[in-house]
């Protein structure tokens, strides 16, 4: 029982915290930067981190098995690996951190506030291992798994970050453009604005607002390749180890199960990233729109096989709990 | 103007055992061979050739000094003093997507099988047939799998189209009844594979050949124009490369000039990744032709012989003399939770051989299968076979149990003792139900609840006049063998897709710099961490000591 009252104030300590982080950055971002707010925001993840931490151990302790068997602990556990990243980011002192923090705080409240709100009160039970969920290999598989969407998460809103800038800076010089050419039929129109898009790249030297504007891109570029990249190893340690398991449990390393397939097509999806990454003619905003997609398919494979409970990966989704 | 060449690996070998490195310099500079491409393309610069010259000048004294520097350095005598450019613009595979662009029409007709090979490695076929792939994947999660044709015609029917044209006869034209097998899917998968295949041998290999070999820039212009580069004043090489080396770097000294690069692995793993990739392919091809599945219902106390479960899967798929063992089911059991869900399901299980002998004996429970001969038993589900019980101590009497209900995990068995006449068309008796193997619930003749007894408490239950005592309750198990000859080499691929992903993400850094008199001139590139890389460059910059006695000042010899 003391372990719940502590799991539960762990809860609501990280969840203020990481709320008032969140305003704390707005703040910042939309009055000015003061620098005794920011760190003080930076303080709130390192206590926020600590919680969800603590959160997890003390699961871990009163369960005795690692707490990632349903979705509400691996929501938990996602909202850690968020934590991470950002921490890591924050350690590195990399000059670009805010952007970096601008990404991950809202995504920690984001999955912390999901996982301990009402919608899943019911599955903060403390939930007994099924007999196939009995295996070293968990820890191993849904870690990664976890881990990788974590990071791919992080990174692909990186890249919708740099779509909607680049697609704001487009708009400007389409409507500018649109004064000056009144009659342009749509398929040019929107050549016009790759063109213009390139010329803003090249002259963006001379004009510093475009060149803080084409820095911001090309770092969020860059950050969202990384991280995306070290999202795809964990992505991929976790569903080979995955199908490893599968190979000891269900019979076969791989039964095109919902939750697998849609693993897979995760993994596909960034893998056409990492490649459009090593053409020059499509880095930028085309990988960018591929990352996105990623986006909306890691929430798919994430929550939307669970939401069916359909296939042999339903634990804990939220057909069960019905029953 | 730009021209095709590379150099061929012997001359190449010729140059790296030469001991004497000014001697190497008439063959290389003259000897562009001008076949053989994949498109790397240089413009041709004289820089190099001009200051090579002046490098061997002072060779004499360069080679005393660099003893006496360090002996860590690695000297560099072995190393071919090629500044192709080439290596430089080929950093990233863009450069080859299209092979064979600059080719004269009387190469075309020699070149088509390479153009075959070209087109297959083009990255935006490869980008589609992912992205094929993928919607295909996706598509077969959202039209249910392996049903019935009539299922099909009533979700999709013709005169309510979904999406105003997808009908059943879409589904069962294409084989999306059962899309991961079907033809168009394996079709995209053996596609794919070849893509793979022709983008290592005419992407990636090439990459590699250029990438081995380690170059010195000859020219202070040519670095100071690299992504990323500084000047040093009162800096010597030979401090920049202890630094360098303190770092992880590989170094090479040449005279004036140094070369180093760390996290070359990364450069070469996504060609690992490629072959680890069709290794699981090939792999996953032996498994769906070459391997034996079947599943098995088997009570407590019972046997069966592998070889009768077992169904072959394809046409490689070949009996062993392993599925002639007799497998008998010596106890079938499960542990429970304090609060009644199973924890967990054990089979104990014995092997026997042709002779009767008992060849193996072991308890099997989900996650800890058996392995024996090249075939594998999992413990899959479970059953209610008989529940045994005495009536008005006669017996044991074994009744058959039958599923009333299976929902996934949540199941219902139920059997039924008639009491009195037998023979009339009514006949009434008592109803037992079991949710498991744990407790038996008991109706009476009129449906009424009566109690709940467990198998093991030997207590007796007495219903309108007849003593029950349930003795035993008997589970089935269900099993599931396999044999896969593909799981080795899948597994394989496996470890090697693991590994080489971690290596790709490793950057690969270069690093150039020259000495001009005092000043060391660096330049460095790297292909993926392209924001960090700047930052260590000068964080490694920031440690190399400024040389303030004036003795280095032989070294402006150097530069003419």
């Amino acid at each position: 029982m003391i372990f719940l009252t502590f799991e539960h104030i762990l809860t609501h300590i990280s969840f203020s915290v990481i709320s008032i982080v969140i305003t704390i950055q707005l703040i910042t971002l939309l009055i000015n930067e003061t620098v005794g707010l920011y760190v003080s925001s930076e303080k709130g993840m390192i206590v926020t981190f600590f919680c969800i931490t603590g959160l997890l151990v003390t699961r871990w302790i009163y369960l005795r098995h690692l707490p990632l068997s349903d979705l509400y602990e691996s929501l938990l556990f996602l909202s850690w690996a968020l934590s991470i990243i950002h921490l890591f980011a924050y350690l590195k002192k990399y000059k670009n951190h805010l952007s970096v923090s601008a990404i991950t705080a809202p995504s920690t409240i984001f999955t912390q506030g999901f996982a301990t709100s009402g919608f899943l009160t019911e599955m903060h039970q403390s939930p007994l291992l099924v007999p196939a969920l009995q295996s070293h290999w968990l820890m191993m598989h849904v870690s990664m798994m976890v881990l990788g969407y974590a990071a791919l998460l992080c990174g692909s809103l990186f890249s919708v970050a740099l779509i909607v800038i680049t697609f704001q800076k487009a708009i400007r010089i389409f409507g500018k453009n649109n004064n000056l050419l009144n009659a342009l039929f749509s398929f040019d129109e929107i050549q016009y604005i790759n063109e213009g898009n390139y010329f803003v790249r090249n002259t963006s030297f001379f004009s510093s607002k475009n060149y803080y504007k084409s820095q911001l891109i090309q770092q969020l570029d860059h950050w969202s390749y990384r991280i995306i990249s070290l999202g795809f190893i964990f992505l991929s340690i976790g569903i080979l180890s995955g199908a490893v398991w599968a190979n000891e449990t269900w019979g076969s390393y791989w039964n095109w199960d919902p939750k697998e397939t849609w693993a897979f097509i995760t993994w596909t999806i960034f893998a056409i990233y990492l490649h459009t990454r090593t053409n020059k003619n499509f880095e930028g905003v085309n990988s960018a729109i591929v990352a996105s997609m990623g986006f909306l398919i890691i929430w798919i494979c994430y929550f939307g096989v669970n939401l069916l409970g359909i296939g042999l990966h339903s634990y804990g989704s939220f057909t069960l709990t019905s029953n | 103007m730009e021209t095709h060449f590379i150099i061929s690996s012997k001359m190449e070998r010729l140059i790296l055992n030469n001991p004497n490195p000014s001697l190497s310099k008439p063959f290389l500079l003259k000897t562009p061979f001008l076949h053989s491409v994949f498109g790397h393309q240089i413009t041709p610069r004289t820089a190099q050739i001009r200051s090579f010259s002046v490098t061997c000048k002072n060779k004499a004294s360069q080679d005393k000094k660099l003893k006496n520097v360090s002996n860590k350095i690695v000297l560099s005598e072995a190393a071919p003093p090629l500044a192709e450019e080439e290596s430089d613009k080929s950093g990233n595979a863009e450069a080859e997507v299209k092979p064979g662009n600059g080719s004269g029409s009387t190469k075309l007709v020699k070149r088509l099988p390479k153009r075959i090979l070209g087109a297959l490695s083009n990255l935006p076929l490869a980008i589609g047939e992912m992205f094929t792939i993928a919607a295909l994947m996706a598509l077969g999660t959202v039209i249910d799998q392996g049903e019935a044709p009539d299922f099909y015609f009533q979700k999709y029917p013709e005169d309510n189209p979904l999406w105003g044209f997808f009908t059943w006869r879409w589904i069962l034209t294409l084989g999306f009844d059962h899309m991961y097998s079907s033809t168009i899917f394996l079709g995209m998968l053996a596609l794919l594979g070849i893509s793979l295949m022709a983008c290592t041998y005419t992407t990636q290999i090439p990459l590699v050949k250029v990438a081995r070999r380690w170059n010195f820039l000859q020219s202070g212009e040519t670095i100071r124009k690299l992504e990323c580069s500084d000047i040093l004043p009162r800096a010597s090489v030979q401090d920049l490369g202890v630094v360098l080396m303190g770092a992880g770097y590989e170094v090479f000294i040449k005279g004036p000039t140094l070369y180093a690069f760390k996290g070359l692995a990364g450069r070469f793993a996504p060609i690992g990744v490629h072959l680890a990739m069709l290794l699981i392919m090939a792999g996953a091809t032996l498994s769906a032709t070459g391997s034996f599945r079947g599943s098995v219902t088997v009570p407590q106390g019972l046997n069966f012989v592998v070889g009768d479960v077992l169904n072959p899967s394809g046409f490689l798929s070949k009996p062993t003399e392993a599925f002639n063992t007799e497998v008998h089911v010596n106890k079938f059991y499960m542990n429970y939770y304090d609060s009644g869900e199973v924890k967990q399901f054990y089979s104990d299980l014995s092997l026997f051989d042709l002779n009767g002998k008992e060849v193996m004996r072991k308890t099997i429970s989900v996650n800890n299968p058996l392995r024996y001969g090249g075939f594998t038993i999992y413990q899959t589900d479970w059953g209610f076979s008989a529940l045994q019980i005495l009536k008005n101590d006669e017996g044991p009497f074994n009744l058959a149990v039958a599923p009333l209900k299976i929902n996934g995990d949540k199941k219902l068995y139920g059997t039924f003792l008639p009491v009195g006449d037998v023979d009339s068309p009514n006949v009434k008796g008592i109803s037992m139900l079991a949710r498991d193997l744990q407790s038996i619930v008991l109706y009476d003749q009129e449906g009424k609840f009566v109690g709940v007894r467990r198998p093991s408490s030997r207590l007796p239950i007495d219903i309108n006049g007849i003593k029950i005592e349930i003795v035993d309750a008997i589970g089935s198990t269900g099993l599931e063998l396999k044999t896969d000859p593909g799981v080795p080499i899948v597994y394989a691929g496996f470890g090697a897709l693991m590994l080489t992903t971690c290596v790709s993400y490793l950057s690969h850094s270069q690093i150039w710099a020259i000495q001009d008199g005092t000043v060391v001139i660096v330049g460095g590139k790297t292909n993926r961490a392209k924001v960090e890389f700047p930052e260590e460059m000068d964080r490694l910059l920031d440690k190399v000591p400024e040389i303030i006695e004036p003795s280095h000042n032989k070294l402006k010899n150097n530069d003419a």
